[in-house]
């Protein structure tokens, strides 16, 4: 049996060498990371306007060339004085509806289309889940998505990552006939609903939980933006 | 509390050779007559969680044998120096701190292993294997055995998990490895995927039906636990 | 009061640890082979998750989250320390099984005996870090994180002695030699999982 003291002092020097080493390599990676973090935030707006490019530097080109980045608010009107790389979504949804800041980034396709992303946050089973959606300008049709989560169960909730998914949504139509705001809802493909098959994609079989996170996720984060919507709309 | 002052390295006498009959046990008996789900039912959680498909059970197999492998070396180096009463801590401080580095590092030079991989951090950490295997065997041997069953306690997992979602994948969604292999004739013919393969009971039904066959074959396995 | 009360039937039988997330499996089917043994393990989890759950929610409030250090400095307001979440949560539960430990190769040399590894393997039993991942993850309050640690636990407790009571009863059944045992229980654990797939129709 070791001595109380022997113990005492392992613990503090396995403690500090554990402390060493993590704080070593964290903040010397964390440039790096950074940088891979914030590219891969570029590559996922893209994404949900079907940019299927991987190389580095074509992805930087394109995003600096046709999206433009701007911030509005839930009643309508553009925010200035805000950068969107300063706005955390998740923090922005812990606050009332009327205080936060939007991020929106427009994508300027072929022949002058604009499509308008919106960032998407929410929780899945086990951790949080993200993703873009793409609006077509007449503000109602989905052009794309892209979804990603941190550790949901691979092959079930981890299918939202997966293309077969994310494609359900192009097409799909966010508002209905009357203008009411309808989103696009994720649904059992048994399950009867009161609206159209324009406005349901499939739920994952096995991943409910994430897929009805996904699903209210999609509500939670749309609705603020249709003010601004409506405004340009009326343009 | 035993574990860590029962075996004082005998006296080397001759020096031991690298792949004795000793070190082939620890290597290879885990592959059956000791596999770490079937027989020391160890690491069921993640066996339910990853096998859904191939790919995954496959990368999940492949890190948990790094893990295992290098924790299990890194603990039997120091295994003297640890203070029985805080061993537990000091075990799970290692394994968490060797997945969180490499973690980093991948995050920092190949960011798109280190989002695939991301998932299995956490499933790795708390994976019952490799503690399991530090408490049992790293806790009381030289490097060398160590780093030798933890690899072949990696590989005794994989193949349990590789055949779980082989069955999974197939019944269950129709392909392998991301590839369609039944045919679309069936579906035409009123084939349907079985829903309850996606779901976790259907894991625990084939390793259920594992043992069995296992046991079966073996028979000194037979109500062992 | 009544939010709470639903909180912990739902973590109970609802979102039950072991049937609706499989989680904490390998001790559950290693050690209910008696109802004996598997009602003192399901009180050391239960204790263990008692323990560390709000305990990780202090450490997470105190000292982890952004802003958490100011009651030190205002100066660290900007630390974020959630990185290390991970670590200090499984450290804070290491310690509380070593504790356990000590305490039950004490006063219950037999129980002691019995569980094997699978008391140290306590710690590395999911459902006990995952109950703390889960109040990080929803955001809990204090008093949410107690009863949902409270009913986590009773539902892993509740959980390991009905398998343990089948299993005792089904010493006397006529099974294949082969599927005796480890084999049986794992099937007869995923058709309690299937039962227990029909309380997530309810709604609290």
């Amino acid at each position: 049996m070791h001595s109380n003291r022997y113990t005492f002092l392992f613990a503090a020097a396995i403690s500090v060498i554990t402390a060493i080493l993590l704080a070593f390599t964290s903040e010397s990676l964390k440039p790096l990371q950074e940088a891979n973090v914030a590219l891969d935030k570029k590559t996922s707006i893209l994404r949900s306007v079907r940019f299927e490019g991987t190389d580095r530097t074509v992805i930087e080109n394109t995003y600096a060339s046709q999206v433009q980045e701007m911030v509005v608010n839930s009643k309508g009107e553009e925010v200035s004085g805000v950068k969107t790389e300063d706005i955390v979504v998740k923090n922005e949804l812990a606050k009332p509806v009327g205080d936060r800041n939007l991020p929106l980034y427009v994508y300027s396709g072929e022949a002058d289309k604009k499509y308008y992303v919106i960032p998407l946050y929410g929780t899945g089973l086990w951790g949080p889940i993200w993703g873009y959606i793409a609006i077509e300008n007449d503000f109602n049709t989905v052009y794309g998505s892209f979804f990603d989560h941190k550790s949901e169960t691979p092959g079930l909730g981890a299918e939202i990552a997966e293309k077969p998914f994310q494609q359900q949504f192009q097409g799909k139509k966010i508002m209905d006939d009357d203008n009411q705001f309808i989103s696009v809802n994720v649904v059992k493909a048994a399950a009867k609903v009161s609206f159209g098959d324009e406005h349901r994609v499939d739920a994952i079989s096995g991943g409910t939980i994430t897929s009805t996170g996904t699903d209210k996720m999609l509500k939670v984060c749309m609705e603020p933006y249709l003010a601004y919507f409506n405004k340009l709309k009326t343009k | 509390m035993s574990v860590e002052t029962t075996v004082e390295a005998p006296k080397a006498t001759k020096k031991e050779a690298l792949f004795s009959k000793k070190n082939r046990r620890a290597l290879f008996d885990p592959l059956d007559d000791n596999n770490p789900i079937t027989v020391q039912v160890l690491g069921i959680c993640s066996a339910l969680a990853v096998t859904v498909q191939v790919k995954p059970a496959m990368i999940m197999a492949v890190g948990l044998t790094f893990v295992a492998a290098f924790s299990s070396l890194i603990i039997a180096l120091i295994r003297d120096s640890i203070p029985g009463r805080i061993r537990m801590i000091v075990q799970l401080i290692i394994v968490a701190l060797l997945v969180t580095l490499v973690d980093q590092v991948l995050k920092a030079y190949m960011f798109d292993v280190s989002k695939k991989l991301s998932v299995f951090v956490g499933l790795i950490i708390t994976n019952c294997i490799v503690m399991g295997r530090l408490e049992a065997f790293a806790m009381a041997q030289k490097p060398w055995p160590a780093f030798l069953d933890g690899i072949g306690n990696g590989l005794g997992y994989g193949i349990i998990l590789v055949v779980v979602a082989v069955f999974r994948e197939v019944f269950g969604a129709g392909t392998l490895l991301g590839f369609k292999v039944i045919p679309q004739w069936f579906y035409d013919h009123g084939y349907v995927n079985n829903g309850l393969m996606v779901l976790p009971p259907a894991a625990l039904f084939l390793i259920g039906i594992y043992i069995w066959w296992q046991r079966s074959r073996n028979t000194k396995l037979v109500n062992v636990s | 009061m009544e939010h709470y009360l639903n909180m912990f039937i739902k973590a109970i039988f609802v979102e039950n640890v072991v049937f609706a997330f499989f989680l904490g499996m390998c001790s559950f089917l290693a050690v209910s082979k008696k109802v004996k043994t598997a009602f003192g393990l399901g009180l050391a989890v239960i204790f263990v998750m008692v323990l560390t759950t709000p305990l990780n929610y202090l450490i997470l409030e105190y000292m982890l989250k952004p802003g958490a250090l100011s009651w030190i400095s205002p100066s660290l307001a900007d630390v974020d320390l959630t990185f290390l979440a991970f670590i200090l949560f499984i450290s804070t539960i290491a310690g509380a099984v070593q504790l356990v430990e000590m305490v039950v190769e004490k006063f219950t040399p037999a129980l002691y005996n019995a569980l094997g590894i699978f008391l140290p393997l306590i710690t590395v039993n999911c459902s006990i870090l995952g109950a703390s991942l889960f109040m990080q993850e929803r955001e809990y309050s204090f008093a949410e994180t107690a009863v949902f640690s409270v009913g986590s636990g009773i539902g892993f407790f509740l959980a390991i002695v009905l398998l343990a009571a089948i299993r005792e009863r089904l010493r006397y059944s006529k099974i294949p030699e082969p599927l005796q045992g480890l084999g049986i229980a794992m099937i007869i654990t995923g058709l309690m999982g299937m039962a227990f797939l029909s309380f997530s129709g309810i709604q609290l």
